[in-house]
């Protein structure tokens, strides 16, 4: 398949890259960039599923993340609980029952927003894969430093400021509501409302870029 | 007839509870199951073998913790911070969904989970933990074990991590600068400050719009998502929601609010419960 | 080789008893001022003994038994289909595990379960199956899980009866309920019921090194069931302890029963 690349620059999110359909033994690939985090996602599926995962009325949703170095573990099995049950509800299960769709994602590099950048990957490759999907979601994650000012990551110039709490809220394209969140640090009230309104707006770029990638790839494979 | 319709169509069964707004157990859908903690009495814990001890009944959900105390040397990087290692347990005895063997994925995530409280609310200062810069420091183990698994672990854990932590004292450790010799009084004591006392609110959406908070495992497996805020009174200190169905924001904004009324309560019941003895596991069961 | 499935924390760690040497001085004294190091009087003095059964919802059975310190909780799940189609045999099978938690001893355990856990587990299979009629269940399994909560000595002992008493709550149909009772051989003294510092008294010099005996019994048949003993004694003070132990157990079957007729009355209120 021919490697497409885009990219996209919008006032608060760094640069988006993207590699589409570069691994030829998937179903699907993405090997997604935001700023200097990178993750490539491939997905398989729908395809046959292990007896002891098997849902008699839906397909199951399979996600295995690796780390850059050694064995998965308990951070990685929280990272793969976030993603399979976000696109568990993202996809069309209800189309393909007892069998399965498994998403692999590789962490290439991690410079902050690692769990946002995977989700992103992971839809990405599931369009390249052609998977029937209800909406599209996309993640952003937010810097709260201890002023209070919010900032996206990855970040065109990195702050000198220490974040005091990260939130990673992902939307779907539909009605722009909050799909998934995951948060580290304390924050308030009022700054969880803002970051919500900040990332609601950023999402719009993400999903511009998934159109863009999708109509270069179709466009040029004929 | 009413358990027949409850295996046959549970979702039926719970839709025709939720048209009245009340649940088959007969609470609301704001509220939480009536919750036991024991934390032990003055002159020690409810388990006398370990430093910081708490058991907690959230309904049928039995969860207790054991904090342990070893000694380590510092990382190199941190040379005054000590380190508070939880791991939580989903043992065979609590469900016949789980075998013996390696922690389960569920299992794995749980402990993930109350790591992670544990580093974003910073209820323990790690500088505390600290006996001699450099060479040597107190590894604070949380093991929590779940004895009887009926939904809302994760609240159940966190809350018996709290209350054991609220109560942990540590023998005194003294090293002899100048020979290098370690020592430990057991004499005298040294209780570990909180600074906070975070405290986690979890619901449940049901057919994407009913949000039931504090779910049994039945509702747990019936939802289509869970929410999980934890606070600490003032701030939230985590919010968990993975994936699921979508949420609107005056939902999220619900579950915020119910989270701290419930910080509150979990206050009053941790300084109540300073002082009883183990009959939480040995009250009346709720709903056999 | 770190575990990945769990949270670590240091690879090498030492318990604060490593440095405290009275902890580490054993005392070889199991009397002082007439009374046992607890403050029993007698020798033969047990413990108070707690059961309660049907205390864990999901469980088909389940018990909690406490000997004054000493906590142990134990569920059985089953008859439920044999894990192999191998072991498929006209007899039902038991399968017992007994685990300390890591909080349970002075000096933390691990989470893995090691030798001493799975000759406790060894043991206790041997002591249930003659109570249990297997042929009741055939070609299936029944699993009892016990969990130390707090080991203050006679720990087997504890979960035997336990575990007895949760299979009868279970309805798994039995010839008789075991119970155990353990007995420490300590010079010319038999403990009955030994806490941990008396299970661990030191050898006074010049005497026998002692032993420990565990019996489990099953009082209305007059059987028993399994002994499990290590130590270096005379045979006739080993039968003497036996003894001992046998008597005890008579006792303590009076209060496996209550709280038995107990929780079955519960189950009726309830349902």
């Amino acid at each position: 398949m021919e490697v497409m690349e885009t990219s996209t620059n919008s006032p608060c999110l760094a640069a988006l890259t993207c590699v589409l359909g570069d691994l030829s033994q998937a179903d699907g690939s993405a090997s997604f960039t935001h700023g200097n985090t990178s993750v490539l996602a491939a997905t398989y599926g729908p395809c046959e599923v292990r007896m002891s995962k098997e849902i008699l009325d839906q397909a199951t949703v399979e996600v295995v993340c690796k780390p850059r170095v050694g064995l998965p573990n308990c951070a990685d099995k929280y990272r793969e609980r976030h993603i399979r049950d976000l696109f568990q509800a993202t996809i069309l299960v209800n189309l393909h029952p007892r069998s399965s769709v498994m998403i692999v994602l590789q962490e290439r590099q991690d410079d902050g927003g690692l769990l946002a950048t995977s989700i992103n990957a992971a839809c990405l490759a599931l369009l390249d894969a052609g998977v029937s999907m209800k909406f599209l979601v996309a993640a952003v994650t937010a810097l709260i430093d201890k002023d209070g000012n919010i900032n996206l990551v990855p970040e065109e110039k990195p702050s000198d400021v220490e974040a005091s709490a990260s939130l990673t809220i992902v939307f779907n394209e539909k009605d722009l509501q909050v799909m998934g969140v995951t948060s580290s640090g304390k924050f308030s009230q009022e700054q969880y409302d803002r970051s919500v309104s900040l990332c609601r707006k950023a999402t719009e770029h993400v999903f511009k870029f998934y159109r863009e990638s999708m109509e270069r790839k179709l466009s040029k494979s004929v | 007839m009413a358990d027949e319709v409850r295996t046959a169509q549970p979702k039926e069964f719970y839709r025709k509870y939720l048209e009245q707004g009340v649940r088959p157990d007969n609470r609301e859908l704001g509220e939480f199951r009536p919750t036991v903690l024991d934390i032990g009495s003055k002159n020690g814990s409810c388990i006398s073998t370990a430093e910081g001890s708490a058991l907690i009944r959230l309904g049928n959900t039995i969860v207790i913790c054991g904090i342990k105390g070893e000694l380590a040397e510092p990382k190199t990087e941190t040379p005054t911070e000590g380190y508070l290692v939880p791991n939580v347990e989903l043992s065979a005895v609590c469900s016949p969904q789980f075998r013996p063997g390696p922690p389960s994925e569920q299992a794995q995530v749980l402990s993930q989970f109350v790591a992670n409280v544990l580093k974003n609310s910073q209820c323990v200062e790690l500088e505390d933990l600290c006996i001699a810069p450099g060479k040597m420091v107190w590894v604070l183990y949380a093991d929590l074990i779940c004895l009887d698994y009926d939904g809302n672990v994760a609240d159940a854990c966190v809350l018996a991590l709290t209350a054991a932590l609220s109560n942990t004292s540590l023998p005194v450790v003294r090293v002899d600068e100048e020979t290098g010799k370690t020592e430990t009084d057991f004499k005298e004591e040294k209780k570990i400050q909180l600074t906070c006392t975070p405290i986690s609110a979890t619901s449940a959406i049901f057919e994407d719009n009913v949000l039931l908070v504090d779910p049994t495992r039945q509702e747990e497996e019936l939802s289509t998502g869970l929410v999980t805020v934890v606070t600490d009174g003032k701030n939230i200190c985590s919010l968990e929601k993975p994936g699921g169905s979508p949420l609107k924001d005056q939902q999220m904004r619900l579950c915020i609010e119910r989270a701290f009324q419930r910080h509150t309560e979990a206050c009053n019941l941790i300084t109540q419960s300073q002082g009883s003895t183990l009959s939480t596991l040995t009250s009346p069961l709720v709903d056999r | 080789m770190p575990d990945t499935r769990r949270i670590t924390g240091p690879e090498e760690t030492q318990s604060p008893f490593a440095f405290c040497p009275q902890f580490l001085a054993q005392s070889a004294e199991a009397f002082s001022d007439g009374k046992r190091r607890d403050g029993r009087k007698a020798e033969a003095d047990h413990r108070p003994v707690f059961l309660k059964a049907g205390l864990i919802s999901q469980a088909k059975g389940s018990a909690f038994a406490e000997l004054d310190k000493t906590k142990v909780v134990c569920a059985v799940y089953g008859p439920h289909e044999v894990a192999r189609r191998e072991d498929f045999s006209m007899q039902g099978q038991i399968s017992c595990e007994v685990k300390f938690a890591p909080f349970s001893c002075r000096v933390r355990r691990q989470h893995v379960q090691d030798g001493r856990e799975k000759d406790l587990s060894t043991q206790l299979l041997e002591a249930l199956e003659p109570a249990v009629r297997l042929d009741s269940f055939p070609k299936s399994q029944v699993d009892v899980f016990v969990t130390v909560l707090e080991n203050d000595g006679s720990a087997l002992s504890a979960a035997i009866t336990c575990a007895s008493l949760a299979l009868a709550d279970a309805g798994i149909e039995m010839y008789d309920l075991v119970v155990a009772c353990t007995a420490r051989i300590h010079g010319t003294s038999i403990l009955v019921d030994p806490s941990f510092s008396e299970e661990n008294l030191k050898t006074v010099s010049g005497e026998k090194p002692g032993g420990q005996v565990t019996l489990g019994f099953m009082p209305s048949l007059r059987q028993v069931s399994a002994l499990c003993y290590h130590g270096d004694t005379d045979l006739d003070v080993l039968s003497q302890a036996t003894q001992r132990c046998q008597d005890t157990c008579h006792k303590l079957y009076q209060v496996v029963q209550d709280t038995l007729v107990k929780s079955v009355e519960q189950r009726m209120n309830n349902s």
